[in-house]
């Protein structure tokens, strides 16, 4: 048995479903299950082992359209229920096929370094959450993989100056609007809270993160996430920071100790060894003597019988 | 009749009860070590490692000179072993010369004297 049918809900091995294909096709729906199971030839009995997944077509309505929003689709875009299962399956498709070391660049370019062992998926939804026009910094292929999950169609080579026009073409008029107006109010948040803790240190970063992510001030923030969730994120990153940084301290004081430790048996280890030889000199020392004396006795007694 | 020298008797009961005492003392502690550090507990297999690393770790440049001398010592002490083999065999040429002199002699006096 395959990985992908043993495990239907692994997000990388992700297959569209036959009705969903001819749909996107343009075909006539496919023939229902009853249909296929009459029209294939007579097999012994199959039991069924484990009850099969829950599919996309059984979901309710809205949490198709909370999926759709995590995947980066706008819901409303899909007039019928079946459009909507269509594109999360498509998107689902594409991010499957996506360059995961790309992902992983977008994130640790927005400061937010990937879990270890994330799927595909989980990746993708971190970087449909990124709202961000400023794209100083992101690589190439970063560039690629946020456009595609921002609804842009891509071949994969374009250049990076296309790749940002398209990207800023493509955001909608009352977007900007939105954007310049939270621009305008992280200008004035960021002068009333002056320079320096507009654009703090962060001192718990991570190494990676700072070495190859942009540095946000609380101006870009705001413009990002609004006021609330700038203020929110400054006062997270924040925090984090602080914990990161405690967290690093007790680490290095765990191994000031460990390596104490380790010096302590090295010179106990050294010490009873010295110890030990000395001893064993002693033993030698003492057994020579009296062999000596007995090498004499014997001589003079032989030599100078009574 | 053996001749017995109370002097080397003590000497080898003595260094006979102290090498089996050792020797037993030794060979159980080595035996116990052996057994704990063998064990498939995560902790004595960390424990186990960490020794091996120790002596992997341990100079032998801070204890070679008395390394030295204990195996200057140790030829030292057989030479004198071997010394004592000499003595002893030249003890018993003379105590045998000695003999075939005392049961000889007065008989080649005597044969002289009646011829």
């Amino acid at each position: 048995m395959s990985r992908g049918s043993s495990n239907p809900t692994n997000p990388d091995e992700l297959k569209l479903l036959p009705d969903a294909l001819h749909a996107t096709a343009g075909l006539p729906a496919a023939p229902s299950s009853a249909a296929l199971t009459s029209s294939l030839p007579a097999s012994p009995q199959i039991t069924a082992t484990t009850p099969p997944a829950r599919q996309l077509v059984d979901r309710p309505q809205e949490e198709l359209e909370i999926i759709a929003e995590d995947l980066g689709l706008k819901p409303r875009l899909y007039k019928t229920r079946q459009q909507l299962i269509s594109a999360i399956h498509a998107r689902r498709q594409l991010i499957a096929g996506m360059n995961r070391e790309a992902m992983v660049d977008v994130l640790r370019w927005a400061n937010r370094p990937p879990p270890p062992g994330a799927s595909k998926e989980t990746l993708a939804h971190e970087i449909v959450s990124l709202r961000t026009m400023r794209f100083e910094g992101l690589t190439q292929r970063g560039l690629v993989v946020l456009a595609a999950l921002r609804g842009l169609e891509v071949k994969g080579d374009e250049p990076i100056p296309l790749l940002v026009r398209r990207l800023k073409r493509q955001e909608s008029f009352f977007s900007k609007i939105n954007r310049k107006r939270r621009t305008l109010l992280g200008a004035v948040v960021s002068n009333f809270i002056g320079p320096a803790a507009a654009s703090p240190s962060r001192p718990g970063a991570p190494s990676d993160a700072t070495a190859e992510g942009r540095s946000l001030s609380i101006k870009h923030e705001i413009e990002e996430a609004g006021l609330f969730g700038g203020l929110a994120g400054r006062i997270k990153k924040s925090a984090d920071g602080y914990v990161n940084q405690k967290l690093d301290e007790i680490e290095a004081r765990i191994d000031r100790k460990l390596d104490e430790i380790d010096r302590r048996l090295a010179e106990w280890r050294d010490k009873e060894i010295a110890n030990r030889i000395l001893i064993l000199k002693i033993t030698l020392w003492a057994s020579v003597i009296v062999g000596l004396f007995s090498l004499v006795y014997s001589y003079i007694q032989i030599h100078f019988p009574r | 009749m053996p001749r017995i020298d109370f002097f080397d008797f003590f000497r080898y009961a003595l260094g006979t009860v102290v090498t089996i005492y050792a020797t037993i003392v030794t060979l159980q502690s080595v035996w116990g070590w052996y057994v704990w550090l063998a064990g498939s507990d995560k902790y004595i297999s960390l424990v186990r490692r960490y020794v091996v690393v120790h002596g992997l770790r341990l100079r032998i440049r801070a204890f070679w000179g008395d390394v030295l001398i204990c195996i200057l010592l140790t030829i030292t002490f057989f030479i004198l072993w071997h010394a004592h083999h000499l003595i002893y065999d030249l003890g018993n040429s003379l105590a045998d010369l000695k003999t075939v002199r005392n049961t000889h002699e007065p008989r080649l006096i005597q044969s002289n004297q009646s011829r």
